[in-house]
């Protein structure tokens, strides 16, 4: 139980590592992330659902980088461990692209 | 208070027209010219009057309306007095509304192309066989260019959500409103500023400086009755339009400024209020950033500086500076819902944001309010994602902060005929005509001619229309049941509405709801939009039963109570949580963070700038074939100024030659001093193309034929005043 949750906090904390990294080169895909987020995140984070309601607009860009900075302390991260590296930076450029102060906020659809 | 009368006169004088129109018209030969246009020609039942609630669609304002109806015949639209933002009125239009639905020129059945492009040669379809080519070049398209090779257009309509959700399911990151022909620099401008739009409480307000919007002429409700209210409250209106417009006409100070300069007017403004220290310390300290960058950066632009560029004396400028100072915060600089105009357009607004800051007005009565709003759900769409899509839009790129959900009709044309950064090769527009409303008319033939299909979901063969490959007909808004749609007014009046059919759908007419429906079950995509319009109202309505319970017995939800006061001690939604007098977004990005002045391009000699506007009878060209509104206006007209008409010989009711580097048209002059002698204008909405719209076709010119195609840098938004003329006798 301790290896396997030592290993969980590897692979977040390097994603968290990697995620800096790509967020500086801009590498995610911001289109393919609103797909990974609706499939992944919007089944718990919704009204009436286990999470709280979620989408780009519920928080600024440096609420964004600095939860995908802390993803290991999300009640979720079992499910972020799950992901690959790019799927997680193409939610992130979602998510931070259309974020509540963003140049572009997503609209609610 | 004469100058009230006189438009209250006007205003009867429309409706008066509109009423008789509309009486003589379903009274005295009911069974021929209304019967006769619906399926069930019986006459039954004659007293059997009903009232049902909807919603105006004759512009984008959803005014609250009232429908006698008659045995299934709409014979007359009154306003609804609960509709709030409406203040209980209808305009002209509003009441040509049932000349929109008994419209012989409606689109009746399905049409295919038969000729070429714009030869208006047409085969009827049964709608099965038009969706079924609708999907077939959907899917081809598809498979050959990726998704992305198909395009989509919407204009506003409480419909056109469906589009968006259709496009997105299909797979398309290519979805483009109107409103990148429309407003997104003043969109652009105030989000970067403010974090958000505001909406303008012109109710209250104590002093209206009006840049540009023609208020009295294009309508905004409740603006353009709140500004009427105000001025009967003693409420000061100044005007810097380079036309002497209704609203000119009636403000208290009327500006002829030369175009373009408006940035100029008010960098000085605010170089008076911050050298006189005219500004709220304790607001500018607590609630803005960047002050002392831009107490620096206006010094240099003085009163005696501005008057040279705007033709506006420099006492003056400091007059208006220091009254409005006084009577701040009720005092504002109107944003202006108003196209874009210039490749500074963004800079240009946000220079009106500016001063609107320095004046302390935000969240106050008579102020810039964000009033608060009803959030209606939503059904979720799950879109799939396809693998092969390039990675963003095709007009990606092309403006420096384009607002990827709008896209930009100009930048997305250029991309396509170069065929870069990838084909594009389908096109869908909904309610929308960007023949007559995207500058340089000849550049979108050019384009449509490069596709291999394009269809059009339309009410009657507007010119958009009639260069597509399938036309597909649609209701009118008084046909058809509509989501609920939130709106944000001002004062006290925002809410929510919708529309139920207030009589069956004409002809073969279907809602664009359930074409999409169709299509998506002919691509496999049918469990996206696996609901009907019911189910789709229920999910919106879920959790605001007020809203069902006020749109039931009502007609409309209205949220009262003061829209000012709200977000005492809340951050803004900007990256330093205030208002940015100086943007560090703008900077990072290597754009002004402070608009910089840049006078506008020269007038060459012997040419004229021409500008664009609108007037009360038409929602450009939407309603210009309109039976009621035709009688008003017949054809547009070149505005010329007697002095430049003179020099060059021509007379009023001349027809004349009207040419840019874009195209040439011809044009009856109307010779008048309410343009300045540099500038000349025209309506939008005549000069058509396609012979089906009989009142119209062959009156006038069309705009676009000659606007030449600039786009606001940041936003990359059409920019429709950089184009020159020159103008000659035939």
């Amino acid at each position: 139980m301790v290896k396997k949750l030592s290993a969980l906090g590897m692979i977040l904390v390097f994603m968290a590592v990697f995620i800096g990294v790509a967020i500086a080169e801009g590498k995610g895909n911001s289109r393919k992330g609103k797909y990974l987020f609706r499939k992944s995140c919007r089944t718990c984070h919704t009204d009436g659902a286990a999470a709280k309601d979620l989408s780009p607009v519920s928080k600024t860009q440096a609420e964004w980088v600095k939860t995908f900075e802390a993803l290991d302390t999300l009640q979720c991260k079992e499910e972020w461990a799950n992901l690959s590296e790019q799927d997680s930076l193409d939610i992130y450029s979602y998510l931070h692209g259309h974020a509540f102060d963003s140049p572009s906020p997503a609209k609610c659809k | 208070m004469a100058a009230t009368k006189t438009q209250m006169i006007s205003r009867r004088k429309f409706l008066k027209l509109s009423g008789a129109l509309a009486a003589s018209t379903a009274v005295a030969n009911p069974c021929r010219v209304l019967y006769a246009l619906t399926k069930d020609s019986g006459v039954k039942n004659l007293n059997e009057i009903r009232e049902v609630f909807s919603a105006c669609d004759m512009c984008f304002n959803k005014c609250g309306l009232i429908a006698q109806v008659e045995n299934d015949i709409v014979k007359k639209l009154d306003p609804n007095p609960k509709s709030l933002k409406s203040r209980g009125m209808l305009c002209a239009r509003g009441n040509a509304g049932v000349k929109q639905l008994y419209d012989p020129d409606r689109l009746k059945y399905p049409l295919l192309r038969k000729g070429a492009r714009g030869e208006g040669k047409w085969q009827r379809l049964s709608w099965d066989q038009a969706l079924d080519h609708a999907a077939e070049q959907l899917d081809k398209i598809g498979k050959q260019y990726t998704r992305c090779g198909f395009l989509f257009m919407a204009g506003t309509d409480m419909q056109s959500t469906f589009v968006h959700q259709f496009a997105e399911a299909y797979g398309s990151y290519n979805i483009i409103s109107h409103e990148s022909n429309c407003l997104l620099s003043r969109n652009r401008a105030f989000l970067d500023t403010y974090g958000v739009m505001p909406t303008p409480d012109v109710l209250n307000c104590k002093y209206v400086i009006m840049p540009g919007a023609n208020r009295f002429e294009a309508i905004v409700t409740p603006d353009t009755m709140d500004l009427m209210t105000a001025m009967e409250n003693k409420s000061k209106l100044v005007v810097l339009d380079p036309r002497f417009t209704k609203t000119a006409a009636l403000a208290d100070e009327w500006y002829p400024i030369k175009p373009g300069t408006d940035m100029a007017f008010f960098l000085a403004v605010a170089q008076v209020i911050i050298s006189e220290e005219l500004y709220d310390k304790t607001f500018i300290q607590e609630k803005t950033s960047g002050f002392e960058e831009l107490r620096e950066h206006v010094k240099q632009y003085t009163p005696q500086w501005a008057e040279q560029e705007t033709d506006i004396p420099a006492k003056d400028i400091k007059r208006i500076a220091r009254e409005l100072a006084k009577a701040a915060p009720s005092a504002m600089v109107y944003p202006g819902r108003r196209s874009s105009d210039y490749e500074d357009s963004t800079q240009i607004r946000r220079s009106y944001a500016i001063v609107n800051a320095l004046l302390g007005n935000w969240d106050q009565k008579g102020g810039l309010l964000v009033p608060k709003k009803v959030k209606p759900g939503s059904m979720h769409l799950e879109a799939p994602f396809y693998e092969d899509n390039p990675d963003d839009r095709v007009d990606a790129g092309m403006a420096q902060m384009m607002f990827g959900e709008e896209g930009s009709f100009k930048h997305t044309r250029d991309a396509i005929l170069k065929g870069e950064p990838y084909p594009v090769k389908g096109w869908m527009t909904y309610k929308t005509n960007p023949m007559q409303t995207g500058a340089n008319r000849n550049k979108t033939i050019e384009m449509i001619n490069t596709l291999d299909f394009m269809m059009t979901v339309d009410i009657t063969m507007s010119d958009t229309a009639w260069m597509a490959d399938l036309v597909l007909p649609a209701p009118s808004y008084l046909e058809r049941q509509d989501p609920l749609s939130a709106f944000l007014a001002s004062s006290t009046c925002s809410g929510v509405i919708t529309r139920d059919a207030v009589v069956p759908a004409m002809f073969e007419s279907k809602p664009v709801f359930w074409i999409v429906k169709e299509l998506a079950k002919r691509l496999d995509l049918g469990e996206f939009f696996d609901y009907t319009m019911d189910d789709f109202r229920k999910e919106q309505l879920k959790k605001i039963p007020e809203v069902a319970k006020a749109i039931k017995e009502d007609g409309v939800y209205n949220i009262t109570g003061p829209s000012y006061g709200l977000y005492k001690g809340k951050p803004f939604k900007t990256t330093s949580k205030k208002i940015e007098l100086y943007s560090t977004r703008y900077k990072s990005k290597g754009i002004d963070p402070m608009p910089v002045y840049k006078s506008p391009k020269s007038i060459p000699e012997n040419h004229f700038r021409i500008v664009v506007g609108r007037n009360a009878y038409i929602t450009q060209s939407a309603s210009t074939n309109n039976n009621l509104l035709w009688e008003l206006q017949k054809e547009n007209h070149l505005w010329v100024h007697p002095e430049s008409a003179a020099a060059l010989g021509i007379k009023d009711g001349e027809t004349i030659n009207v040419k840019s580097s874009a195209g040439k048209v011809t044009i009856k002059a109307r010779v008048t001093k309410e343009t300045r002698p540099d500038t000349v204008y025209m309506d939008t909405g005549f000069g058509v193309m396609s012979n089906w719209l009989t009142n119209i076709a062959g009156k006038g010119a069309c705009i676009a034929e000659i606007l030449e195609d600039r786009a606001d840098i940041i936003s990359g938004n059409m920019a429709m005043h950089e184009t020159f003329v020159t103008i000659s006798k035939i």
